[in-house]
């Protein structure tokens, strides 16, 4: 068969010599680059005592997001759920009532929105499709629970909390 | 056939057609916003621009309005000519200037003609930068909603408004850059095929309100082909689902039936689905836990059913499937309608009718095409919505051929076509016991009595056919009027005569077939139709099976009876005294049904069965046309089944050899049909449920579909497997065959690029012709060619008596539907029951408009106000028929006024 990069390498299929048969000079060898390595620089952080910077791109837990006023900025038009590659949004749409006007910036809102974290793969696509600056990923993980439901975020685990107000 | 020449590629096209519908039809995509197929062109949005060249030889070429220029042979045209998109891109730029881009929270979005055509202009960046003009929106009622910001001044909603529905209230005001599309001040719509603005214009200016209440985008819904359950035509519907909940109904294209259009009712009318008041759990009364699981209620049934004698009373509002599931449960002869006998007779002289073959029935499609109407007794308007539209289109159309005829004017020239024809109009005879919303456009009225009414049919026979006897003691004016009419009837290439039972007269029906078939003999296609009470009635009625009144003396006769009635409420069905003496001599009564009424209170096991948008079923329309209705979602509660799936169980317990295999509903019909020869071909009016495009199904969901593996998540993390649905070709899923589906299998119109209901373009073998393959259902009824027996028996003149009224039912469009009251916006709309008598019969009892007058009916007084009636002839009474709570009275009967309270 035709190979289809040159990169393949071919397995030195050679009998074994003596000196390879013992084995001894293979576990210097070894020995010698786990020495090498407990005087080099570590590669991992202590975490979570340690904590390591997120890259300017990182996509994490998603927020829905206020206006200045306080508003929901979500209107509910379901884009950033029909972009979702996972299919793990949902969402039910609500009109605003007179009155509200200081809950939600536009004349419909989320009434129910939920993220399946589960489901989830952090791609982002939800926060490009969003017209309406309401959904964010921020630089949080998802934190691990005991049971899979709490990873169904709904409205109350997404949104940021009003200014002024302690979450 | 004409070649006309689109970028240098030959076509073959239809003549008549105008460009637009030329390129259109081809499979081209060519944006538009103001032509309609079912309105025509006035060329006012400037959205079809297109180069047409002199010859060959031109370069240059000028731009034209497609839509305004008619197909020539050898016509050269292009539509990717730069000069032609540019200018269709500018033209969509400039009728964005105002508008307010807000997709994210507009109804329209994901469905909206104005975002296809932005897209397909290529009008990608906004570049006016200014204060952008504002409105302020109406109230319209609680069925449509108003936004006029979006309005791109298309003018098609006032055009369909206005001048195809012949509605009054919804106008254009205003000039130049602040055109308004709406009515004088706020209100409510006032014709009944408002609905229709949400799909006939282009943007989110009219959108649909119920929709509002639970809104979900069109890619998100799942959607199957549904047949209307409101009236006798049987208008084919796209119902859509999301979290079990029914979302909308939007208009299914049928060219034979419905076309483009739907009614109020049908259109908003499916909020019962959702109602509160459904039948949840099986339900065995009188002992200590009523709510019982499936095996308690099989092994109850069981005993209910050996030993006693089984009576089932059918439902002209049950599936065809249904009602013979019922009838191989109880036996044939143990079958009734639940329905009166004056009612079975009538509806049997129709199935006599149209079985014999003698004449032809038309689609609401050739009613639209007739050249005379003749309506006898029946109030359209009320009874079959959309079969009322039709006729108006008959009679503006039907001038309008006349005169086109003579200049060379295309049909479609809608403005041209307008200016010429003027007032004049076809003709229609509007013959009915009171006035209607069609006598403004009829040439000829009369209010009169239904047998007054039958005998001016017979009159017209007589002169049409003058070996048909002569009716005794006519008046001059009923010669007069016959004479007119029959001159009008004869002239006429496709006249159609129009009845139904809702005058509870069958003398009107034989009128209308002497008419009809007197008409056929002189070498013209008469059609004659009728208008039935349900959405099945007709299927029901080719049963034959005996009256509601037969079932009584039969339960009457044993003392051991169990009762099983399948979707009826008898209080509405039947005069309060009969279904009391009916349930009072059964010893168990089984019912099944959707919604807890009057019917199932009385029941001793209840078991609750699927409506239409969670069942597959066969509904048989007025004009013997059998269309399958597709499940649109499957009830999250397992205990809410098809009436069949539930009297099939039954049955089996029956059997001892029951193989537990479910019977499809393609099966109960190959059954149906090789018991009943009158059903046959009907198995054919929907694919098997194992069809399959090389494996696979038809998607009832768009590949957009959103939320898979969040939405259910509430109940279970892990998502469920997709729900299998095994009756039919459609699939609970976003994946499978995505290609055109057979026609009556369409479960929702999109093609690439067209995410509004203007992708039927695509579904259709040229614009507003038929679909693909041949339109949904099979007709029952065909012409045949026989010898029509003619019916000769007059009824005597109708007189007035003496202190008694003859009592007939006012049907109301919104409010007399058993079902479409469940929607809010529906009931608000409907009157309160009132009782009717004419001005000079009011005088004569001395009685007041609103006086509360009791009357008798069947042994059962009901004291309602009095509502005087100008039109009404005398010595008739007028009661509302349906209205939610209303008993069902002796209609055709005679009842007299009792007590009066001023
Ligand atoms: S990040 Fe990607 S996968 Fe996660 S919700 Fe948003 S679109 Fe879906
Ligand atoms: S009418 Fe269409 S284009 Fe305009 S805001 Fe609504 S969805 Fe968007
Ligand atoms: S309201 Fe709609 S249909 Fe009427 S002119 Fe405006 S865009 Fe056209
Ligand atoms: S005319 Fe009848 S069948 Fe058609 S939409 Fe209206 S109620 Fe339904
Ligand atoms: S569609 Fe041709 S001008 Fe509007």
């Amino acid at each position: 068969m035709q190979a289809l990069t040159n990169r393949a390498k071919p397995v030195d299929r050679r009998p074994m010599t003596f000196m390879e048969k013992i084995y001894l000079p293979a576990i210097a060898k070894g020995m010698g680059i786990t020495l090498k390595h407990i005087f080099q620089k570590k590669e991992t952080v202590r975490y979570p005592e340690q904590k390591r910077p997120f890259s300017p791109v990182f996509r994490g837990l998603h927020v829905l997001n206020r206006d200045a006023e306080g508003r929901e900025n979500c209107t509910a038009c379901g884009l950033c759920a029909v972009a979702c590659p996972a299919e793990a949004i949902t969402m039910e749409a609500a009109e605003r009532k007179p009155g509200e006007e200081n809950l939600y910036r536009e004349e419909k809102y989320a009434a129910r929105y939920e993220i399946n974290m589960l489901r989830c793969i952090f791609c982002g696509f939800c926060e490009e499709a969003c017209p309406k600056d309401a959904i964010y990923l921020t630089e949080t993980f998802a934190p691990a629970h005991y049971k899979r439901e709490g990873f169904i975020y709904g409205k109350k685990d997404l949104l940021v909390p009003m200014p002024g107000e302690k979450k | 056939m004409p070649t006309i020449y689109i970028d240098n590629k030959a076509f073959e096209v239809k003549a008549g057609k105008n460009l637009l519908e030329a390129c259109l039809s081809l499979g081209l995509d060519l944006p538009y916003f103001c032509w309609h197929p079912a309105m025509g062109s006035v060329g006012a949005c400037r959205q079809c621009a297109v180069k047409v060249f002199k010859d060959e030889e031109d370069t240059r070429g000028r731009i034209v309005m497609s839509c305004m220029e008619s197909v020539k042979d050898g016509l050269r045209l292009s539509v990717n000519d730069k000069t032609a998109t540019t200018f269709r891109s500018q033209v969509i730029e400039w009728l964005m200037t105002n508008h307010p881009h807000d997709c994210p929270v507009c109804d329209e979005g994901g469905c909206c003609h104005l975002q296809d055509v932005t897209v397909m202009t290529g009008h990608n960046y906004r570049r006016y930068e200014y204060k952008k003009r504002t409105y302020t929106n109406q109230y319209l009622g609680p069925l449509v909603n108003h936004e006029m910001n979006r309005c791109i001044q298309c003018y098609r909603c006032v055009r369909y408004y206005r001048d195809y529905a012949g509605g009054k209230d919804l106008n254009v005001f205003s000039a130049h850059n602040h055109v308004y599309f709406g009515r004088e001040k706020d209100g409510v719509l006032q014709s009944p095929f408002s609905g229709n603005l949400v799909e006939v214009c282009p943007t989110g200016v009219f959108t649909d309100k119920t929709l509002k209440e639970h809104y979900t985008r069109k890619w998100d819904l799942t959607n199957a082909p549904a047949v209307c359950q409101h009236c006798s035509l049987g208008c084919n519907v796209i119902a859509g689902e999301r979290y079990g909940q029914l979302r909308n109904i939007v208009n299914r294209y049928n060219s034979e039936v419905n076309g483009y259009f739907l009614c109020d009712k049908g259109r908003f009318g499916y909020e019962f689905v959702n109602s509160e008041n459904r039948v949840t759990q099986p339900l065995i009364r009188k002992r200590q836990s009523e709510a019982v699981n499936r095996a308690t209620l099989m092994q109850h049934m069981s005993t209910l059913l050996s030993g006693h004698t089984l009576i089932g009373i059918g439902s002209p509002r049950a599936s065809l499937e249904s009602n013979y599931a019922l009838m191989d449960l109880v036996g044939k002869e143990n079958f009734y309608q639940g329905i009166p006998d004056d009612l079975v007779y009538i509806e049997q002289k129709i199935v006599d009718i149209l079985l014999s073959g003698a004449i032809h029935t038309p689609s609401l499609k050739e009613i639209e095409q007739a050249d005379a109407v003749l309506i006898l007794g029946e109030d359209i308007w009320n009874t079959a919505p959309v079969m009322a539209l039709a006729v108006r289109q008959s009679v503006m159309k039907t001038a309008a051929t006349h005169t086109t005829e003579q200049v060379a004017i295309p049909l479609w020239h809608d403005m041209a076509v307008r200016e010429l024809v003027q007032d004049a109009k076809g003709f229609l005879a509007n013959m009915t016991v009171t006035a209607s919303p069609l006598d403004e456009i009829s040439a000829s009225t009369m209010r009169a009595a239904p047998d007054d009414l039958a005998r001016l049919g017979f009159a017209i026979a007589h002169i049409l056919n003058p070996s048909l006897p002569e009716v005794p003691d006519a008046t001059d004016a009923v010669r007069t009027q016959a004479m007119n009419i029959s001159r009008a009837l004869q002239q006429a290439k496709h006249p159609v005569i129009i009845t139904g039972t809702s005058c509870w007269n069958n003398a009107l029906v034989r009128a209308a077939f002497d008419i009809a078939a007197a008409l056929d003999l002189t070498e013209k296609r008469a059609g004659l139709a009728f208008v039935m009470q349900d959405c099945n009635s007709l299927g029901l009625a080719m049963m034959r099976s005996s009256s509601f009144e037969k079932a009584i003396t039969s339960a009457e006769r044993s003392s051991n009876v169990t009762a099983i009635i399948l979707e009826n409420d008898l209080y509405r069905s039947v005069p309060a005294g009969q279904a009391d003496a009916f349930f009072s001599s059964c010893k168990n009564v089984v019912v099944l049904d959707t919604l807890h009424n009057r019917t199932t209170e009385r029941a001793d096991v209840l078991i609750p069965a699927a409506t239409f948008a969670e069942a597959d079923g066969t509904f048989v329309n007025n004009e013997a046309r059998a269309q399958c209705s597709s499940q649109v979602f499957m009830p999250a509660n397992s205990e809410v089944r098809e009436s069949f799936k539930w009297l099939s169980e039954i049955r089996s317990l029956k059997t001892t050899a029951g193989n537990g295999h479910e019977k499809h509903p393609d099966e109960i019909l190959q059954a149906l049909e090789s018991k009943f020869p009158q059903f046959k071909g009907i198995s054919r009016s929907a694919p098997p449920h194992d069809f399959r495009f090389h494996g696979a199904r038809i998607p009832r969901e768009s590949h957009r579909y959103s939320g898979r593996t969040a939405m259910q998540a509430n109940i279970d993390v892990s998502e469920p497997k997709p729900l299998q649905d095994d009756d039919s070709p459609l699939s609970y899923t976003m994946e499978g065959y995505r290609g055109p589906a057979p026609s009556p299998l369409i479960p929702f119109f999109w093609a690439p690029g067209w995410n509004s209901g203007q992708s039927v373009n695509k579904f259709q073998l040229e614009t507003g012709g038929s679909l693909k393959g041949g339109e949904p259902g099979v007709r029952l009824a065909e012409q045949t060619g026989v010898t029509p027996v003619f019916s000769r028996d007059i009824p005597d003149a109708f007189t007035a008596r003496q202190d008694k009224w003859l009592l007939l039912p006012q049907y109301h469009l919104f409010g007399s539907g058993e079902l479409s009251v469940y929607t809010e916006g529906i009931a608000s709309q409907s009157p309160a029951p009132y009782i009717s008598l004419s001005r000079h019969d009011a005088e004569r009892a001395g009685l007041k408009e609103g006086d509360i007058v009791t009357v008798k009916s069947d042994g059962k007084a009901y004291s309602l106000p009095l509502s005087i009636h100008g039109s009404l002839p005398d010595g008739i009474m007028l009661v509302p028929a349906g209205l939610r709570g209303m008993d069902s009275w002796s209609w055709g009967g005679w009842v007299n006024i009792s007590t009066v309270k001023v």
